[in-house]
């Protein structure tokens, strides 16, 4: 790499500051530019697709409860190990029941795996950011909270929240027949893989 | 009678000049807000104008400390030292023919008698302290005011020997009322060597060792709060505007202006000191801090031999033009 510096000032620039004025001009440029402050709590910032926030467990229609089946493969990919599970077998339905789910949010570092993990889709990271607490205690959600806060999600969006597809619920450059059945969603088209800048593992495998 | 008269000219001027001191921290944080893409002050007030009255509020409520092993009745002083001696100045700078509280022939002497008597408030504040920042900071401004002290000296000796006098009104009545007339055309090297002494005596960017904010913590105010501390910033403030007046009076014809203007006779005073004000905030907004040895070799090396350059070519001019 061939580094390129300034050339040497001569006299008359040094006399003259010339490289002073520069920085002063461009000072002096910026007075008039337009801020790029946001006025927080009276301007929210534009919340983009696939913002990772508050934690909630989907409330399932049909149950009224979450969909979470305790594969535990949340538990097993969270990179701070956040998120506690306890669970039974039900030996007559030969399924597993799901006891306790709780998130210590003040743990999480939102990066999403857990989401993108669940095979039924049970967990999101919805766009709610504003949930500061005075206390711990507000912020570890056990199961009731993470489907109030769901619920509280679905009041925020109304009724998009009906057709609401969390975009780390359908992993990109995944093929269709590597996903399990609830995680194959029909997703608009600009979030499949030719929309997208993917990595060249993915453009090998197509 | 007519002490009474001069104690309430007294007061009024106090008052005036501490308003433009608290409305001068504004300003310095919206224009450098500005200059960095941000908004400056935006929540007490309309767009933050009462944030100057919230700080002032704020530090005067504020708890007192003292250090433990702190000199007392020093440190007490420092503060008062640094706003007096800078209050006293404004005392000798017409700010409009006549508006004048002592109409002295030595004026511009005075002046650099009350600066140089501020930063032993800073030098003291330094000491008492009886801290490693405080201390360095101290030492620091010790060091730059001997060396800038005699620059800034030396560089208004040109226009003492254009106008022939001391005297700050007389000063400005000898440049005239005209444009041609203001002592920065005959004087542009004393005037840039007055400009960059100016950025050294009042500590500001890019001479602000003594308060060096990235090295020594606050620098000779790292042991002060509340009240105190916001005596010192006062005091700057205070210094700003003194050495704004003095290159306003000295080169750019103080009060005069291209038209007068009749209800308000210091109208063109006040334009060309914010002027100055504003040139000040603008560097402080864009240059970094010099090393201190760079500071030194400025000082001596540069400043103080293109002063004496200038008092002689000075002389010569003036002894050959008549």
């Amino acid at each position: 790499m061939q580094i390129q510096y300034k050339p040497k000032r001569n006299l008359l620039q040094t006399i003259l500051h010339s490289e002073i004025m520069q920085g002063m001009a461009f000072t002096l440029k910026q007075l008039f530019a337009k801020p790029i402050t946001r006025q927080y709590p009276q301007e929210k910032p534009e919340i983009k697709l696939g913002f990772r926030g508050q934690h909630a467990l989907v409330r399932d229609q049909e149950t009224g409860t979450s969909k979470c089946v305790a594969c535990m493969r949340c538990v097993t990919v969270c990179p701070s190990r956040c998120i506690h599970i306890r669970f039974h077998e039900d030996e007559e339905r030969g399924c597993r029941v799901v006891d306790s789910y709780d998130i210590e949010a003040l743990r999480c570092v939102y990066c999403g795996f857990c989401e993108e993990v669940c095979p039924v889709n049970a967990l999101v990271l919805t766009e709610i950011f504003e949930y500061a607490a005075y206390n711990r205690e507000s912020i570890f959600f056990d199961q009731e909270r993470l489907l109030a806060n769901w619920d509280a999600f679905a009041d925020m969006k109304g009724s998009a929240i009906n057709g609401y597809i969390n975009p780390f619920w359908r992993p990109r450059g995944i093929p269709e027949r590597e996903l399990t059945a609830a995680k194959r969603l029909d997703v608009p088209d600009e979030w499949t893989i030719e929309g997208q800048v993917v990595g060249n593992l993915v453009k090998r495998d197509q | 009678m007519h002490v009474l008269i001069l104690f309430i000219e007294i007061l009024i001027l106090f008052a005036i000049i501490m308003l433009h001191v608290a409305y001068a921290t504004y300003f310095e944080r919206k224009i450098i807000g500005h200059m960095q893409v941000r908004m400056g002050p935006m929540r007490v007030g309309w767009h933050g104008l009462l944030q100057p009255i919230a700080d002032g509020i704020k530090s005067f409520f504020k708890e007192d400390v003292v250090p433990e092993q702190a000199d007392v009745v020093t440190f007490r002083a420092a503060p008062i030292i640094c706003l007096t001696a800078m209050l006293t100045s404004l005392a000798v700078i017409p700010f409009a023919k006549g508006w004048v509280l002592a109409n002295i022939n030595v004026g511009l002497l005075f002046i650099f008698a009350m600066s140089s008597l501020a930063s032993y408030g800073v030098i003291l504040a330094g000491w008492a302290s009886n801290s490693k920042y405080t201390f360095l900071g101290g030492l620091r401004s010790m060091a730059q005011v001997i060396s800038y002290e005699v620059a800034m000296g030396l560089s208004l000796v040109g226009v003492m020997m254009l106008s022939g006098t001391l005297n700050l009104t007389k000063i400005v009545e000898a440049q005239g009322g005209s444009f041609g007339g203001m002592y920065i055309f005959p004087q542009i090297i004393a005037f840039f060597v007055f400009f960059i002494a100016m950025l050294a005596e009042t500590n500001r960017v890019p001479f602000d060792l003594p308060e060096a904010e990235t090295e020594l913590v606050s620098g000779y105010c790292t042991e002060y709060s509340g009240m105190r501390y916001a005596i010192f910033f006062m005091a700057e403030y205070i210094g700003m505007m003194v050495m704004s007046s003095i290159g306003t009076i000295c080169f750019l014809g103080g009060w005069n202006g291209p038209f007068e203007v009749t209800i308000f006779p210091p109208f063109w005073f006040v334009v060309k000191v914010y002027a100055f004000m504003f040139v000040f905030i603008w560097i402080r907004a864009t240059l970094p801090r010099y090393r201190y040895d760079q500071l030194m070799s400025i000082g001596w090396k540069v400043l103080i031999p293109l002063a004496l350059g200038n008092i002689v070519l000075t002389g010569f001019i003036k002894a050959f033009t008549g």
